[in-house]
């Protein structure tokens, strides 16, 4: 074969550890055999060793290069096996892949973000960007919602963040148990809480689908025009690159174009919720 | 005329022989009823059928295989000749390239392929019943893409020049058997011939939208149509399969983290189903739909070069009967 870099192979990556975040989430620190890098947002192919191959938005800071983290809820068949993966074994990695968040676009204003269960690995990954850059924004606020308590993710990290300037943390729960003190109710139920500039905010969605659609109609009708709502879609991404055509969403390669696009770059397609 | 030559078919095929011990030379060949590429040998040069319309099967299938490993790279990479393609398969090469050389992910095992190879492409002297690459703005004839044009007419095969790699080809010839320039009548009779043939094409397929207008077509369509003309429709992905434009595929791992390309059809249930379950093409119909979509809409806005070529090869392999030209006869209307 030629000197060309080969697209579909993967490098290799040590696991070093796993944290169990929820009954169903884990997080996967990984170490590459070679310096990888990748801007917020954008994702990569993670593959368990003959089994296969799934697409995950890192859940670390773009900022670390030596290390990498996924976050990954136990939904199918790649996943149920890299649950049961301990640290010491390999993993591989393509990537990084898509368009990420446009951070430079978040300069000077308020970041409202949305988040829903595992969606907020993207976001996670995110958030470290914006406090690498607090001093050029407003605010952040972010509203998660989860189906349980027990389900909330990255605990340490929400207390961190609420002791950060300028972040703010609202989390709900569908099903709240007794040690419960915060909203009880759908993620958006989170959006009627907050005080927001609209007019100086962009807002980021990243969740399960049925979140993000309602997710952004609430927006909407807050009055955040489309092209200031970001969406994070989750197609099935199988090359990364736009060849395999699995995840076209009309005219979109989810994988290249996206997958993070701002509402009306999609709103016409087809199924973008399903 | 400096681009045509011609040589004795005699000639040619010794030539051809001399050349099977450096290239994999693959043909169409007449079985029964059938025409497709077969493996050349000494034994079959002279059963080689030429100007005939396409093959069965789809010239993507020599630089996307069915199935192939993509993270093997022991394998050297055989030089080859493919003779005798319809203008319809060469044009569907087209949007594979821009695909599969796209310069932000060059796909090194198509890149290889296409490298490798030299495309004699022929043009058509005769039709089939569902041809209508025409109605596309597709000539029935080469004149790109491929490296060289191939007819056999007048007792001679005439080669005419598309590229450089069909230059340096013809010097190749040169080396085994003597070829000289088409005298001006054969080129006179070759054009005769092609318009004959576009004029044909374009009467046998009157009143079928062109791709200006497939698009809105497909667009306006209710959901209705995709019901009415996927009722037939069983899934079994022939259409794609045998397309010369279709190039979705699987990515299967082997251990030791091999990647293998297994060609794909978006008519099969569960193609954009997620881990999750969200299943945006779980109805039969919204399958249906997507590949006409695909095919008229959404790779037209997105790529330069054409998602149909009007080979009509889906038309044939459909079991279902569905005949596409008759879904947009009925929606021309």
């Amino acid at each position: 074969m030629s000197n060309e870099v080969n697209i579909y192979k993967p490098i290799r990556a040590k696991l070093l550890e796993v944290i169990t975040e929820s009954p169903t989430i884990k997080t996967f620190i990984m170490e590459p055999e070679q310096d990888f890098s990748f801007k917020t947002g954008e994702f990569i192919e993670l593959t368990v060793d003959g089994i296969g191959e799934a697409p995950f938005t890192p859940s670390s800071s773009p900022l670390e290069t030596k290390q990498i983290e996924v976050t990954v809820m136990k939904t199918g068949y790649v996943t149920e096996y890299l649950h049961n993966m301990k640290a010491g074994e390999t993993l591989g990695i393509r990537g990084p892949f898509g368009r990420g968040y446009p951070i430079e676009k978040f300069y000077d204003k308020e970041v409202l973000i949305l988040g829903g269960g595992c969606g907020f690995a993207p976001i996670r990954s995110l958030l470290y960007s914006l406090v690498a850059i607090s001093d050029r924004l407003r605010k952040v606020t972010l509203c998660y919602g989860s189906k349980t308590p027990d389900e909330c993710i990255y605990k340490p990290y929400v207390d961190q963040l609420r002791n950060t300037p300028k972040f703010e943390v609202l989390r709900t729960v569908d099903e709240p148990n007794e040690t419960w003190s915060e909203t009880v109710g759908v993620a958006t139920v989170l959006l009627d809480k907050i005080k927001v500039d609209i007019k100086n905010s962009v807002a980021v969605v990243c969740g399960p689908p049925i979140m993000m659609k309602f997710g952004t109609y609430k927006l909407l009708e807050m009055g955040y025009p489309e092209h200031n709502i970001y969406l994070s879609m989750e197609k099935n991404m199988s090359c990364g690159f736009g060849k395999c055509g699995h995840c076209m969403m009309g005219k979109y390669f989810v994988c290249k174009e996206g997958p993070v696009f701002t509402y009306d770059e999609i709103k016409d397609q087809p199924d973008i919720w399903s | 005329m400096k681009n045509y030559y011609s040589l004795l078919n005699s000639d040619w095929n010794s030539a051809i022989d001399r050349l099977l011990t450096e290239y994999l030379i693959f043909a169409p060949l007449k079985n029964d009823n059938s025409i497709d590429y077969e493996l050349i040998n000494s034994e079959n040069i002279s059963e080689i059928t030429y100007n005939v319309p396409k093959p069965i099967t789809p010239l993507k299938t020599f630089f996307l295989p069915v199935k192939e490993n993509l993270t093997n790279d022991s394998k050297p990479i055989s030089k080859r000749i493919i003779l005798g393609s319809p203008n319809c398969d060469i044009q569907g090469l087209k949007i594979l390239d821009e695909i599969y050389l796209d310069k932000d992910y060059i796909d090194t095992a198509y890149k290889e392929k296409r490298d490798n190879t030299i495309l004699i492409a022929t043009s058509c002297f005769e039709t089939q019943e569902h041809c209508h690459c025409m109605i596309y703005g597709i000539q029935p004839y080469p004149k790109e893409i491929a490296d060289i044009s191939l007819s056999y007419l007048n007792k001679k095969i005439h080669l005419e020049v598309l590229s450089e790699k069909g230059e340096k080809f013809i010097s190749v010839i040169k080396e085994h058997t003597t070829v000289s320039n088409s005298p001006e009548i054969d080129i006179k009779d070759l054009e005769l011939k092609q318009s004959k043939i576009e004029n044909q094409l374009i009467a046998d397929n009157s009143g079928l939208p062109d791709y200006k207008k497939t698009g809105t077509i497909v667009n306006k369509a209710k959901d209705e149509i995709w019901e009415k003309y996927s009722s037939n429709c069983v899934s079994c992905g022939a259409c794609a399969t045998i397309c010369p434009t279709c190039t979705c595929f699987l990515l299967i791992d082997k251990p030791n983290f091999e990647k293998v390309r297994q060609l794909d059809a978006c008519q099969y249930p569960g193609f954009e189903r997620v881990a999750g379950g969200e299943d945006a093409l779980h109805e039969l119909s919204k399958r249906f739909k997507n590949r006409y979509f695909c095919k008229y809409v959404w790779k037209p806005q997105k790529f330069k070069s054409l998602a149909c070529t009007g080979c009509g090869r889906c038309i044939e392999a459909c079991i279902g009967k569905i005949n596409k030209n008759e879904l947009f006869r009925e929606l021309a209307n």
